[in-house]
């Protein structure tokens, strides 16, 4: 059993404050300085949770910051690491992965089934897809982790960035050594270190302890996690000093309660006074495990047993005058439990030693993963059994154990050597070189070739405590053909688990080299990803932050009622609803509002561009399909813009305002994309002109219905009358106090005008319209009736009636391009679409009835095959019918052609194809208005 | 975090122009320019009146008197050869504070903290996904950014920056922005 020892030097607790807490409902005292795991073990508790798959009784294993036995839940929150959370008083701590309790798991008889559930069982035997639900429901109640709280409060984790010369990865003697001489050159310096404490540091080291890095990304980009935000630090270079990784020894029970990692045993003895049990057995391939036996008995703690599995034992010298009986050659070993289920004994063939605690030494993995994840290279080194870097990115650079340096002062020089380069570097990137690491390994662990024990029949044998793979799992999967390792991970899950193969991956890879014959180089190492630890998703989600635009007129909007719908990343008002109205209803309001005295629309999300300079008409020309050079000062024409295959990609209203000086709109989506494709071609051209993207800097409205003239003449210098400001013309002048732009366009195909004024005098001029529309009855409308009215204008949206293949010739809307031109973008493509026929084509359709059903991107079906798809449909209370755009095939677009929609439920819609516009064929209402 | 404070500025006047010969015309009215791209200069002793060169050759100017900007905007609007006006009705944010730095560093990736404020640099970048330029001001004891977005993504880059400044911020929004 553990306990805790007498005060040690430099031991991390404070034996002043107590600190009580429970764990499965009972009482426990730690110290301040105990991680819940240590307090635990000081409290004699060896049985910190149950296994992932098998609900086994594990206790600790690693005690590195990456122990998978020892996470815990405490509250609503799950997965908390106890090897490096800092108790707290109050703790309330429950294992996790328990149906009823630690001690008393009801699904504890998992573990008998074990040989039912050989590796990649569910691939074979849950593979009916009605059967799949229900195991997949089973399964996830059966195995895991935590369980999240979702009535937790909503907690806002902060995201921050920060910047330094020489970012140190690791507070252990190289990492130190390496902060502290790249702050000797003058560098900033930022050392990141999971560990409470990091001893012996320069007061210009900035440490942030109890912290890691999860992921280190391209040009030196570090995320950092930190207790209650995230990190993302930019480094001028980073030194890795991330040490190495003690690794488990696979035999039978190797994972009983009480059997742990020998360094294990040290952090808890050097941190915590914590001893790991009373009569000790130390099983190791290493020196590694004879140090750790050394260090026990320099505690007081009884080591009985060495039992190392080479033939020749590389530290037998260092115990030989201890007492301490030692074997060799090892090759048949078994752990025993007692009525605990903890260890209490080893068996060692016929012989059996008792004991309470077992210390594994497997060699050691160089922690190399952040360092893999921003393109390292490692290669595996025999006299030290690890993979060691063998090539560094640019700026990086390594120190101490991860590049086979166990020696503590040859690792202190080695970081030294580290921190001077990473900080020549960072002064000067183009004079300093890397790509090599620091030295040649020195003060080598391993001597021997690292021993694994043939696979015991009996199983429990465990290579994954994360995932409960054992031996057996892996060399099935290899003898069913998943034989290398990048396939051996995805089909047994090895390294998968929450502590990623930290001390997993290399044993699974050295019995795949030991199936195949291979050497541990041919096998290689699974592609390392992000994220090194297991990260809270409070702190990848962090604060929210999601770009919303809003008009100057989102205020009145909301007073006025409006249903609000998304356009782009703007709010836009999709109707404004009324209490004794249906959305249809309101809907159909604002339609006939427009259609019989006036309606207001906000429509500030246009994009809005301006084109100065004398080559603007030559530029728009290049641009856009129509020509506008010739395009009168005072006049519009409508714009289509093409890329060069000749699809459709946006279009709007090009206005002139003088010889060089052109003003015109895009659709809401499409006004940043065009401004920087403009910006592009204008670049790539050379053109003498400039943009101005006032998108914006500027609000719209569109004025429109029968009535608008009239109340717009009420408020503005501008001459209305047809003769001065005809349909398509242009005016500048003042609306309301404020300096306007007036396009006459018909998009909704009434009388109407679209009123641009700069956006801090928006609102005034928005109130001034609706306080002069009252006697008018201006009604305001929404996106979804400016729908229905262009709709019944058969006029198309880009977008929805297009799609990323729609060209003008799919669209009919050829009248708006100029062939004849000698250049503009999409033209060459046009050429040769318009010797082919097109592949779809747009036109109207109509149905008598009202026909909910039917819905846009309904396929039409013509003799049991697609013809083509719904792009429009709307009721039209206008018109007493329903209308709508539909791409079809040029077969069925001939005026009169049935066509035939199939809607959700199966059943068929027929529509009749009709020309457009279904309203005012002659445009005669936008173009002079009529009598309201 | 130490303290930060916000002030919304919105109400200072400010004027754009771009093209070929805008430096020159401004020289023409007795306006100091910069001399580089992405910096900025005073036009008068107060480090509020300032021209700032977001290219090289566009420049945006703010005063808190708008009378010259005024002036300045009528003679852009008669279309001068080479000469564009750019409307500028910007969201205006002044952020000041020992805890400054810390405020941006959560919510842009620039190294705003290394900036040297004699160097009188301008920063065009994204601040939580929002087109904005950054002018450091002040000295190293007493640092402030002027900030600068789109109107329309005023009220997002407002909230956001009080959600991250703490205390409550101050609002001294008199109307809102444009040439007064």
């Amino acid at each position: 059993m553990m306990y805790r020892l007498p005060p040690r030097n430099d031991e991390w607790i404070d034996r002043t404050q107590s600190i009580a807490f429970t764990f499965e409902g009972r009482h426990h005292e730690g110290f301040a300085g105990d991680t819940i795991t240590s307090a635990l073990a000081a409290a004699g508790v060896m049985i910190l949770g149950r296994s992932f798959k098998y609900h086994r009784p594990r206790g600790i294993l690693s005690f590195a910051n990456h122990d998978v036995n020892g996470m815990f839940q405490i509250g609503g929150v799950p997965n908390i690491r106890g090897d490096v959370t800092a108790l707290a008083a109050g703790m309330d701590v429950l294992a996790v992965n328990t149906i009823g309790g630690l001690s008393n798991d009801r699904a504890r008889w998992m573990d008998r089934l074990g040989r039912f559930l050989p590796v990649g069982f569910y691939y074979k035997a849950f593979n009916s897809k009605r059967f799949f639900p229900r195991w997949e429901r089973l399964i996830r109640e059966m195995s895991g982790l935590g369980r999240i709280a979702l009535d937790a409060p909503h907690v806002r984790t902060p995201k921050r960035y920060a910047f330094c010369d020489v970012l140190v990865i690791g507070g252990g003697s190289a990492g130190v050594s390496a902060a502290n001489a790249a702050a000797d050159t003058g560098a900033k310096v930022l050392l990141v270190d999971e560990s409470a404490r990091v001893a012996s540091l320069d007061t210009r080291v900035e440490v942030l302890a109890g912290s890691y890095v999860a992921g280190v990304y391209a040009d030196r980009w570090a995320a950092v996690i930190e207790p209650h935000r995230m990190t993302k630090v930019r480094a001028g270079a980073i030194v890795f000093a991330t040490g190495a990784i003690e690794q488990p020894i696979p035999f039978h029970d190797n994972d009983l309660p009480g059997i742990l990692i020998a360094s294990a045993a040290q952090r808890l003895l050097r941190r915590h006074a914590v001893a790991v049990g009373s009569k000790v057995v130390v099983i190791t391939s290493t020196l590694g495990g004879y140090e750790a036996a050394v260090e026990l008995l320099d505690a007081g703690i009884d080591v009985t047993h060495v039992v190392d599995l080479n033939e020749n034992p590389v530290g037998a010298d260092l115990i030989a005058q201890r007492g301490v009986k030692s074997f060799a050659g090892i090759r048949s070993l078994a752990a025993e439990a007692n009525s605990a289920g903890c260890v209490a004994a080893i068996r060692i063939g016929d012989r059996r030693i008792e004991c309470d605690a077992v210390l594994m030494s497997g060699g050691w993995a160089a922690a190399t993963q952040l360092l893999l994840h921003v393109g390292g290279k490692v290669t595996f080194d025999e006299r030290t059994q690890m993979h060691l870097p063998s090539e560094l990115p640019e700026g990086c650079f390594v120190a101490g154990r991860i590049n086979g340096t166990f020696d503590d002062e040859k690792a202190r020089i080695e970081g030294e050597v580290a921190g001077n380069t990473a900080a020549a570097f960072a002064a000067n990137p183009a004079s300093s070189r890397s790509g090599q690491p620091t030295g040649k390994p020195v003060g080598q662990m391993a001597l021997n070739p690292i021993v694994l024990l043939p696979c015991d029949p009996r199983g429990k044998d465990f290579i994954d405590f994360d995932e409960d793979l054992q031996v057996k799992d892996i060399e099935n999967a290899i003898q069913e053909g998943f034989d290398s390792i990048e396939l051996l991970k995805r089909y047994t899950t090895v390294g998968m688990g929450p502590s990623q193969g930290k001390h997993s991956n290399l044993n699974a890879a050295r019995i795949l080299a030991h199936q195949r014959g291979l050497t541990l180089n041919d096998v290689g190492l699974t592609t390392a990803r992000p994220m090194y630890h297991p990260v809270p998703m409070k702190h990848l989600a962090g604060r929210g932050f999601t770009p919303e635009r809003a008009t100057p007129i989102e205020q009145r909007h909301r007073g006025a009622g409006a249903v609000w719908m998304l356009a782009g990343n703007w709010r836009r008002p999709e109707y404004y609803a009324r209490a004794d109205e249906s959305r249809e209803q309101s809907i159909a309001r604002e339609v006939a509002a427009v259609r019989n005295a006036v309606g207001l629309i906000d429509v500030g999300t246009l994009g809005k561009i301006e084109v100065y300079g004398p080559d603007a008409g030559l530029f728009l020309d290049r641009a856009y399909a129509g020509r506008y050079s010739d395009l009168k000062v005072g006049t519009t024409r409508y714009g289509l813009l093409l890329d060069e295959a000749g699809t459709i990609v946006d279009d709007g209203v090009i206005a002139r305002l003088h010889e060089q000086c052109y003003y015109f709109t895009t659709t809401t989506g499409g006004s940043a994309g065009v401004y920087r494709e403009l910006l592009r071609l204008n670049a790539l051209w050379g053109l003498n002109c400039s943009l101005v993207n006032v998108t914006g800097h500027r609000a719209a409205f569109n004025l429109a219905g029968p009535r608008s003239r009239e109340l717009l003449s009420a408020m503005t210098s501008v001459n209305l009358n047809e003769g001065a400001f005809p349909y398509l013309g242009v005016r500048e002048g003042i609306v309301g106090g404020a300096s306007a732009r007036l396009l006459r366009v018909g998009f909704v195909g009434e009388l109407g005008y679209e009123i641009h004024v700069p956006y801090s005098a928006a609102a005034h001029v928005w109130d001034l319209l609706l306080e002069y529309g009252r006697k008018f009855d201006l009604c305001l409308f929404g996106v979804e009736a400016q729908r229905v009215l262009r709709l019944e204008k058969g006029h198309f949206i880009i977008g929805q009636d297009t799609d990323g293949l729609t060209n003008p010739f799919d669209a009919r809307a050829v009248w708006a391009i100029r062939m004849q031109k000698p250049f503009f973008v999409g033209q060459r493509s046009l050429r040769i679409l318009g010797q082919r026929n097109p592949r779809q084509v747009l036109v109207g359709f109509e149905i008598a009835a009202s026909v909910p059903a039917l819905k846009e991107c309904h396929l039409a079906i013509q003799d049991g095959e697609i013809a083509g798809r719904v792009t429009s449909v709307a009721y039209s209370t206008t018109l007493g019918k329903t209308i709508g755009l539909a791409m079809v095939q040029p077969a069925l677009a001939d005026v009169g052609t049935t066509l035939k929609f199939r809607v959700t439920d199966g059943s068929m819609v027929a529509a009749t194809v009709c020309p457009t516009p279904f309203y005012d064929r002659d445009n005669q209402r936008q173009k002079q208005g009529v009598a309201a | 975090m130490s303290a930060a404070t916000l002030q919304q500025v919105t109400h200072l006047a400010r004027i754009g122009l771009k093209g070929p010969n805008a430096a020159a015309w401004l020289r023409q009215q007795g306006i100091a320019v910069p001399e580089r791209a992405n910096s900025w200069c005073v036009t008068n002793e107060d480090e509020q009146n300032i021209c700032v060169r977001l290219g090289s050759a566009e420049f945006f100017l703010e005063q808190t008197d708008g009378n010259v900007l005024r002036r300045l905007n009528a003679e852009l609007a008669t279309y001068l050869p080479g000469v564009y006006p750019v409307l500028r009705e910007d969201c205006a944010v002044l952020l000041s504070g020992a805890g400054a730095d810390e405020v941006l560093a959560q919510l842009c990736n620039v190294n705003f903290a290394a900036l040297r404020t004699e160097a009188r640099e301008a920063v065009m970048t994204l601040m939580i996904g929002v087109a904005v330029t950054v002018v450091p001001q002040g000295n190293a004891a007493h640092r402030r950014y002027r900030i600068w977005c789109d109107p329309s993504y005023g009220d997002y880059l407002w909230s956001s920056l009080q959600d991250v400044v703490q205390p409550d911020p101050v609002d001294t929004t008199r109307d809102l922005g444009g040439i007064r």
